[in-house]
């Protein structure tokens, strides 16, 4: 089968290349999935670039991307959720990355039925943001009236963010750039700050949650939009003393000032690294068929482009997900 | 069963043996809420008469998105009738929006029963003309009426329908996009 694999670790044009490589190996607990369409998001292009060769080691050649959507057309012996014909998403597990290809395995457990409402190109572009969101969302436990800071609401895993968030009946801020105000506004978000033209720093106060998906000094700022005992929760931000252990770093202390920052507010600050689960997929699924959440989609790209949608998804700017139609 | 048997005998003098004979071959079954009857791409010998519950048949085109074709609730029969009369793999899926009742017949075994008792003709030349009249008038519906009066006559005829579906289930089968269903109601709500 044909498949788009990371031959090594650097510039994008020079690590990618088309391969015909074997079909996937079926474990007892897999599905194997004729892919019809996969998403790419950030972290690809980090794994490319060589930037989580320590954290998330790959072998060489490995085949690219973790979401995907398609049809089951094969069943491990102890798969009982799922029929042959079933159509499907996921976000792979790390040992199973490989989407852009005409076929991947996926242990079932990170499988779910697709929505029914939308294509096979859309269903794609859900799961690493939709998990991410949901994962990130539900840890500090948003409910009704809680009011919410989002950055970057224009990116993957922001827009799915703002509108769970407002499924969930919190009141939204969210920041992007002047472009992206209209079509973010319409995403539900109660507050949209143009961060070329204003501060949200000076926006935004005692706030219950502020959720980071930018990094940097994204996470030290949120103590100051925070209401004393809020929550920080953030997935490019530095590790939590939890979190680190999980990879290993037991003697991991919290950064001082976030760990400073943190006490005088009485606030918590958590990392989540999302996991795929394929009951949270089912539980987006419910989410999309009551068009509570739309799936945002910025290109398409046929399967032979796939290089271009990785230049496209380098530059950055993308206003909601790159999907790449393999099928 | 009964209520089939009381549904036949409205139409036709029904013998003893050819009640028992229909007994012989159905079986009533009774499926969870999300059970899949008929699967697309799957061979079809299966025909259902629902006695509770509702379900809904679809088909899924190659982008992955489902458009219903049927609701079945209480004393509608339901399969592909496509796959059936062609004897090709099922173009359809049927599945059961809540936990759902049905009196399953073999197809080819419902079909033989007119030639064991030919009093059964008539029966299923009615069924089947009003099926063709449910059809016909939902083709020239779509082509003469708005969608809000689509949207109106759907729910004269399933009224408790919205409950167990989904807007998309009722979007594809009237034919309008969920945006514009979700329009539709919100204007209904306000009068």
């Amino acid at each position: 089968m044909k498949a788009l694999q990371i031959i090594k670790y650097g510039e994008i044009k020079d690590s990618l290349v088309f391969n015909e490589v074997n079909k996937p190996t079926m474990q007892a607990k897999d599905v194997l999935i004729e892919v019809k369409a996969a998403a790419i998001n950030p972290i690809d292009k980090s794994i490319i670039l060589g930037n989580l060769q320590s954290m998330l080691p790959i072998p060489l050649p490995s085949t690219s991307a973790y979401d995907v959507s398609g049809i089951v057309v094969e069943m491990g012996a102890e798969v009982s959720d799922f029929e042959i014909g079933d159509l499907v998403y996921s976000r792979v597990p790390q040992e199973q990355m490989g989407t852009i290809a005409e076929y991947v395995a996926v242990n079932n457990a990170a499988v779910s039925k697709k929505p029914g409402n939308i294509t096979f190109e859309e269903a794609a572009s859900i799961p690493l943001a939709g998990l991410t969101a949901l994962q990130s969302l539900e840890y500090v436990g948003i409910k009704e009236n809680d009011k919410i800071l989002i950055h970057a609401g224009s990116g993957g895993v922001g827009s799915f963010a703002i509108q769970y968030a407002k499924a969930k009946g919190a009141y939204v801020y969210t920041t992007t750039s002047t472009n992206n105000v209209k079509w973010v506004k319409e995403l539900g978000a109660d507050r949209v700050i143009d961060y070329k033209t204003e501060d949200y720093k000076t926006m935004v106060s005692n706030a219950d949650i502020v959720f980071d998906t930018l990094g940097k000094n994204y996470a030290l700022e949120a103590f100051e939009v925070i209401k004393q005992g809020g929550k920080v929760v953030s997935v490019v931000g530095p590790l939590d003393e939890e979190s680190a252990k999980m990879f290993g770093m037991a003697d991991y202390k919290l950064p001082k000032e976030l760990a400073q920052l943190s006490k005088d507010k009485e606030a918590t600050y958590k990392f989540i690294f999302m996991h795929p689960n394929g009951s949270h997929l089912g539980a987006i699924k419910l989410l999309i068929e009551d068009e509570k959440i739309k799936p945002i989609i910025d290109k398409v790209y046929p399967f032979a482009e796939s290089m271009e949608a990785f230049a496209h998804l380098a530059t950055g700017r993308a206003k909601g997900k790159i999907v790449i139609k393999i099928n | 069963m009964k209520e089939l048997i009381e549904k036949i005998k409205g139409s036709i003098n029904l013998s003893q043996e050819a009640e028992e004979h229909l007994f012989s071959i159905s079986n009533k079954k009774t499926f969870a809420k999300g059970a899949v009857l008929i699967r697309q791409g799957q061979n079809v010998n299966k025909i259902y008469f629902v006695t509770g519950g509702c379900l809904r048949s679809y088909c899924i085109d190659k982008n992955g998105k489902e458009y219903t074709l049927q609701f079945a609730i209480k004393n509608w029969w339901i399969s592909d009738y496509i796959a059936i009369h062609t004897n090709e793999s099922a173009s359809l899926t049927v599945e059961c929006l809540k936990e759902s009742t049905v009196i399953e017949f073999n197809a080819k075994e419902l079909d033989g029963i007119h030639a064991l008792f030919p009093e059964f003709e008539p029966f299923q030349r009615k069924n089947l003309e009003r099926h063709m009249v449910s059809l016909h008038k939902r083709i020239l519906n779509q082509l003469q009426l708005t969608a809000s009066e689509c949207y109106d006559l759907f729910l004269e005829q399933y009224p408790d329908i919205e409950q167990y579906t989904h807007n998309y289930h009722i979007a594809s089968y009237l034919g309008v996009t969920q945006e514009s269903l979700s329009r539709i109601r919100l204007e209904k709500a306000k009068k």
